[in-house]
Parts: structure tokens; sequence; C-alpha cells
């Protein structure tokens, strides 16, 4: 046990926990440009499945991760489009139509990747994203192979939080888009297109949710089974309370949990008598325990979740 | 004086009715135009259609003599008509900086020029009058300043008419006199003022020209110098108002309720009481004068057992109260009518019958088995009963509560309050955002209860409400009763001071 617990073994855990938030980081951030314009949109799992299936038929048919990340952006956001047009255009309950998003998405996926490869025992693979380290900086000891080894997509993930919290804090488009969830009534009235806002939200929530999916299937592992999202959806979610709508609480709420997934994956190598079930929950009794602690204040957007209708009386 | 703005005919329509029906109205440049009509006379509406916000069955809107047709909220801010809603349109989680620029695409940058802009807003706020503290959240903020942020918003998008729904509704009286003077200032500038309000007295100080609306369409458009407060009142409802003066009560008689030293959250001024004493007596009317928010909706939480107090005792009936529950004030026959009939009075996706019966469903007349079965005839029964004699006006007790007017709203409260003829009423605001009628039969009723014995503590902001029914006044300032007066010929000036903090 203490042969294991070196400088490597540290390295390799950090290393990981970059790699396994990723997916995390990018979902939850869709849901946070979801939740800004008042769309709260639990059907990230769903959206996350049909992504990694898109991403990974097209990378397996094109032999390019990069079109499988592009594709499952597509992906994403036209099958959030059913959950934008229910709730937007008519007015649904956004939670129900965020579990039918969960229900059918999947589905869909299983069904495309049985109709496609038929019914076999042998996984098809497609190639992995690789990695792009970094010139020089990669060659720092330690943090270089931490932090600048990895593929373009954790890059321009982490590069998204910077973005996204000048985009909220600093820029016209920014306060528009927060004022649409935090009463969209008084946003309309100075001229902002709330319906319009909300789309964009739920094409950008799509989109990135996608990418979310499609990276599990391109850069993590090369290959699609049904449950290879298991929860990361759900996850993001409560990360996105956790971190309390603001990008900079996202990224740490997505690093601790993939920390703990991490370390939970480092635990079954190394303790093979533990049923390996117990350890998988780490993460997710993690997630349940900082929500009981973290997520009792609400502090999101005020007409977060609340259909929007203009001629309301 | 040139026409600024000319409305022909404007209709519309929700599903079959009518909530405007071909009204005429044009506003002057440099005018303040008042609105003048009940709940429901569609002046909210003729405005939603004037900003965009509604787009009308009928009818055709004139700028400058030019046709231009309004449809969408951005429009009408490019035409320059500006609104400040009743209810603030203000995004609490930004601050006043935040909110005045929100939708703004003035300069073609992306980013927020904040120091540039801010100039140019503090520049216009100093021109009109309009004291703001710019870098301040909206929460952190009064009332009245709240609204000149509102002002202050629609000027910055260029605004040459601006629309003041209710403005004076949640104001004291020297903000008003504030206000009144940015809206002389705003008419000297030549920019056009449609206020709309059903206080005549401020009608007539500010008005030029006053049209009044009913049911949904024009009545007619008078000059202020022409008419006076009766044929205002008249037309408005569309019969003689027989305004009432209600007889005080002055001997006091034995007390129903008492507070002795009773504190709440004492050091909060504005979310607390401090060490109060006050009495009702049987058949007497105590009025609780004060700027809204001084400790009188903790007051009135603790008389009817939402909340227990820090210290202190409270007295009902002889009885010191020791555990502070609604269901055992309920069972003391004390009736409640909460200050947000929405909130805490009513259910409004519940009919108008199972309102009626909310508090009552143990009594065997309306259910089996105390509350276990519902009786339902005899329900529809006892609720056609209360439709009747409360002349609550709605197409059926099945409706759903919430598609009714804030007056019968408010009548279905009494209803339930009063029928069974309480010890003591909490009536907090009860005639808030109610029109004149409505208004009148919630004082005529509040009266009859009185004389038959009811104790009645009465909490408004309304000044005019609490002079008028009131037969003892006291006044709450910062959490403290600073002041008790007879409501006979009261002290109107030493009251107002008191209400100010500036009693001696």
């Amino acid at each position: 046990m203490e042969a294991v617990l070196n400088v490597t073994f540290f390295q390799e855990l950090l290393l990981s926990t970059i790699r396994m938030a990723t997916p995390i980081l990018i979902v939850a951030l869709a849901e946070l440009y979801s939740e800004r314009a008042g769309q709260v949109n639990i059907g990230l799992d769903g959206i996350m499945a049909f992504g990694a299936l898109v991403g990974f038929l097209t990378s397996y048919i094109t032999g390019s991760p990069y079109l499988g990340i592009l594709a499952g952006a597509v992906g994403g956001l036209l099958i959030n489009m059913v959950y934008a047009f229910c709730t937007i255009t008519l007015g649904a309950e956004q939670i129900v139509y965020g579990m039918a998003i969960n229900i059918f998405a999947p589905a869909l996926a299983s069904f495309i990747y049985k109709i496609y490869f038929g019914i076999s025992s042998t996984l098809a693979q497609a190639t992995l994203m690789k990695v792009m380290p970094i010139p020089f900086l990669s060659k720092i000891p330690v943090l270089g192979p931490v932090l600048f080894n990895h593929t373009i997509i954790v890059y321009l993930t982490y590069l998204l939080v910077p973005f996204t919290y000048l985009f909220f804090t600093k820029t016209k488009p920014g306060l528009n888009y927060r004022a649409v969830g935090e009463y969209p009534k008084a946003a309309e009235s100075l001229g902002i297109n709330v319906v319009r806002q909300k789309y964009i939200a739920s094409m950008i929530c799509g989109a990135l949710a996608g990418i979310g999916g499609a990276y599990l299937t391109t850069c993590y592992i090369s290959t699609y089974s049904d449950g290879v999202v298991s929860g990361r959806g759900f996850i993001a979610l409560s990360a996105v309370i956790f971190g309390r709508w603001m990008p900079g609480g996202v990224l740490l709420a997505a690093l601790l949990f993939g920390f703990t997934d991490a370390l939970q994956l480092r635990f079954q190598v190394m303790s093979s008598a533990t049923p390996y079930q117990l350890l998988a929950m780490i993460p997710y009794l993690s997630t349940l325990f900082v929500l009981a602690f973290l997520g009792i204040k609400k502090a999101g957007p005020k007409a977060n979740g609340k259909p929007y209708f203009r001629e309301e009386r | 004086m040139k026409e600024f703005l000319r409305m022909e005919n404007m209709s519309k329509k929700f599903g079959e009715v009518y909530a405007n029906r071909e009204i005429n109205l044009s506003i002057m440049e440099g005018e303040v135009h008042t609105l003048l009509g009940e709940n429901g006379a569609g002046k909210s509406t003729l405005m939603n259609i004037l900003t965009g916000l509604y787009q009308p069955t009928g009818g055709s809107i004139y700028l400058h003599g030019k046709k231009v047709k309004i449809d969408s909220p951005s429009k009408a801010v490019k035409l320059g008509i500006g609104m400040v809603h009743q209810h603030f349109m203000l995004v609490e989680a930004l601050t006043v900086f935040e909110n005045i620029i929100l939708g703004i695409t003035k300069d073609k940058s992306i980013f927020i020029k904040k120091d540039a802009i801010k100039n140019e807003i503090l520049e216009l706020a100093d021109r009109y009058g309009l004291d703001i503290e710019i870098d301040k959240a909206i929460t952190e903020i009064s009332v009245g300043a709240q609204q000149r942020v509102e002002i202050l918003k629609a000027l910055y998008r260029g605004a040459e008419l601006l629309i003041l729904d209710e403005p004076t509704a949640a104001l004291t009286d020297i903000e008003v006199e504030g206000l009144f003077k940015i809206i002389r200032k705003l008419t000297a500038e030549n920019k056009s003022v449609i206020f709309i309000s059903h206080k005549m007295r401020e009608v007539l100080e500010i008005s030029d020209r006053i049209t009044i609306l009913r049911t949904g369409q024009t009545i007619k458009t008078l000059t202020k110098d022409k008419t006076e407060e009766a044929e205002l009142a008249n037309l408005m409802i569309g019969k003689e108002l027989v305004s009432s003066e209600y007889k005080k009560v002055m001997k006091t008689k034995e007390n129903i309720l008492s507070l002795e030293q009773v504190s709440f959250n004492k050091t909060s001024k504005h979310n607390g009481i401090s060490e109060i004493s006050l009495n009702v007596g049987k058949g007497e009317i105590l009025g609780i004068a004060g700027v809204d928010g001084n400790g009188q909706s903790q007051l009135a939480q603790i008389v009817t057992g939402v909340i227990a107090p820090d210290s202190g005792n409270v007295i009902l009936n002889t009885n010191k109260i020791a555990k502070f529950a609604p269901i055992d004030f309920i069972n003391s026959n004390v009736s409640h009518i909460p200050e947000d009939r929405n909130k805490m009075g009513l259910i409004g996706n519940m009919s108008v019958r199972e309102n009626l019966i909310l508090k009552s469903l143990n009594k065997k007349r309306i259910s089996a088995g105390k509350g276990l079965y519902l009786k339902r005839k005899a329900i529809a029964l006892y609720a056609k009963e209360m439709k009747e004699k409360y002349d609550i006006r709605c197409a059926s007790i099945d409706m759903e509560l919430r598609n009714l007017s804030g007056g019968n709203q408010q009548k279905i409260v009494l209803a339930r309050e009063l029928e069974e003829e309480p010890k003591l009423l909490v009536a907090v605001h009860p005639t808030r955002g109610l029109d004149i009628g409505a208004t009148k039969y919630v004082h005529d009723k509040m009266i009859d209860s009185r004389d038959k014995g009811c104790g009645i503590l009465l909490i408004s902001a309304d000044f005019d409400e609490v002079l008028k029914l009131s037969d003892r006044i006291a006044v709450m300032f910062e959490g403290q009763v600073v002041g008790v007066y007879s409501g006979e010929n009261p002290p109107i000036n030493e009251i107002s001071l008191a209400m100010s903090g500036k009693a001696k």
C-alpha cells in the first residue's frame, strides 16, 4: 500500500481528476447557460446519452473523433429542441419534459446503435482523440503532465469557465441573458426578446451537453454501450446548485466529483477484496452529502423553472 | 399644444371577453393625462397595448399624426413610450446601474463601458431631480428610490411619453410630493405623462386632463378645471356613489384583546416590534396608522397566532395566550383578513366554493366525521348563499379563484372571515388594490361587524382609510407605538408627524 502512495500516484490521481471532471464540467456549464435563462433542464443525462451515441457513430464511420464531437453537439442540440419547443413555446412543465428527454433519448440512442451494429456480443471500437501536449508547459515537472497533457476538448472546457464568467458579468448580452432568468417580464418590457433568448439558452445547453456525452465515447472510452453516461448528467445538475449558479463554483464542484471518481477507481484497483459496487458509490454519495449540506439555500435565478407567457394577465 | 399620441377605436379581446372596446384617447405634448377607472375598467390592458406587450384585436395608434404599429415592447421603446409598472419591473439580483442599462444597445461595444454610461445616467438623473444611488442593489433601496430608478430607466431610453401606473400606491406623502415635482419637471420639458390612479385628491392635483374608463370603454375626457371629485367618482362607477361617514364609537367597553409589552425581533426597525402595549375593545375599531414596514406585519401575525412574540403578554378575551398557533386563534373566533390575499388569504388554483369553506371544514354543516367526508350538496348550497349575501360576482362557484377580480376575491375572504361573527377581526390592508365600489363594500361590512360587537384591529398603509374607520388611532414607527389618538376629530397633523417619526 505504501509503495503506491508516491508522487506518481498523486500525479496519476490528479490527471485522472481533471479528465473525469471534464464531462461533468462541460455539462454543468450547459445547465448553467440553460438555468440563467430560467430553463431548468433535468434532461442532461438523456442528452449526454444521445450525444455519446452520435459522437461514437460519427467517429466510428469517419475515423475522426473531432467530427464525433461536432456531431455530438449537433445531436444534443437537436434532441434538446424537443424540450425547448414544449417548455418555451407550449409553456409545459420543465421538469416533466426534462424527464421525458431522460427516458426518450437513451432509448433512441440504444435503438439506433442496435440497428446499425445489430445484436452482437463484441463492442465496436473507434479511435480515441489524441492528447495534445502544450509545448514547454507540459514539461513542467509534476504539474505539467497533469494540466497540459490533454485533448483539446479538455482545454476548451476549462477555458469556457472564465469565458462564461466574463460573459455573464461584463458584457451587455450577458446582462440581458441573466435578466431573462431573473424577471422575464421586466426583460421583455425593455425590449429583450425573452422567447428567443430562452431558445438560444436551450441550444447552447443541448450542444454543450451533447459534447459532454460525445467526450465519453471519443476521448474517454472508445466504445458505446447503454448506460455509458451512468448518471453524470444528474451529477452535473447538482454541480450547478453546489456551484451557486456561478462558473467558478461549478468548476469547483466538477473537480470535487472528478476527484472522488478518480479516487474510487484507484481504491478498486488497490483493494480487490472490497466489492467494487460499494466503491463506485463514492462519487454519488459525496454528491448527496454536498447537496444535503450546501444545497439548502436557494440562490438560483428567480424565475428559474417558470414558464413564460407574454400575454398572461 | 400639439398632439403626441392618439389611440382610435382600440379593442382587445381575451377569449370572448372584451377588456377594451373601441377606446379613444388622445395625449398632448407636455400634458399630464390621467386615466381613471375601477379595477377591470381596462386601464392596464390599454397600457399594455401601448407598450407592445399585448396585441390589440382592433383599432389604430397614431404618433405625431402618423399611423404606427407597436408589435413588440422594443418597438414601443423606440417610439419613445416608457412605462413604470405598478409592480416594478426591476431585476432584484442586479444593481441600479445594471437595471438601467438592461437591453440597451446605444454603443456598439459588447462590453459594458461602465464609467462613460454611468456619467451619462447621472447627468440625466440630475436634470430631472431623480436622486439615485447607482451602485446599490435593488433590494437595498426603498420603494420610492426604486420608482425613481424606473423613471430614469424610461428616460434613459429616450421616453417622450411616460406611463405611470398607480405610482403613488406604495409611497409616503412626502415621497408623493417628490414624485409630483419630478412629473412637473418632465412636462416642463414637453414630455407627456399618463397617470393612472384612483386617488381623487392626487388626480385633481397633478392632471391637466382626465379620461374616465368604465367596463373597457371610454366614458368621457374632462379638463381638470371643469370637474370635481364627485363628478369623477360618479362617472367612474356609473352611478351615484353615496359616500358614507361612519359614526365613531367612543365608549370604551371591556377589552377583547390586550398586548402588554410585546416584542418580536426587537432590534429590527422594519421587521420587528418593540414593547408594544395596546388594547382593542369589544365593538371598537383600533386603527394602526404608519408607513408600511414599521412592524405592522409582525403585529398582525402575532395577534393571529402565526408567529410567537419573544416577550410580553397577549391576552385574548381575558385568557393569556401561552401557545401561539393559528388554529387556537381560529377556535377562539379570531378572524383575519391577511395583508396579501393571494399569498395568505386564498388559494388561487382552488374553486370559489372550496375557498369559502377552508376554515370550516370540521363543521357539521360542511362535513361528516370532522372533515372526513365533505357534504357536496350542503357545500354548494352554502357557497351559493354566500355568493348572494356577499355579492360575489363569478360565473359559477366552481370557477377557479384566480380568475376573479381583486374585489370579488376580497369578498370571498370577507364571507369566510365574517360569516361566523368573530369576536376579534384583524384586518390588514383590507382594501389594498380594490376600486371605490369594492372598498366601500368592505368598509360597510367592517362597520357592520363592529356594531355587532366585534373588536377590530385595522392595519392599513392608507391613511385616509384609517381616519375614516377608526374609533381610536395608534401610530406605529420603527416597531413602536408612538402615539394613540382619538378617532373623532383626530389631530391629523400630529398623527402625520408621528408617522414620520417626529412625534413629540
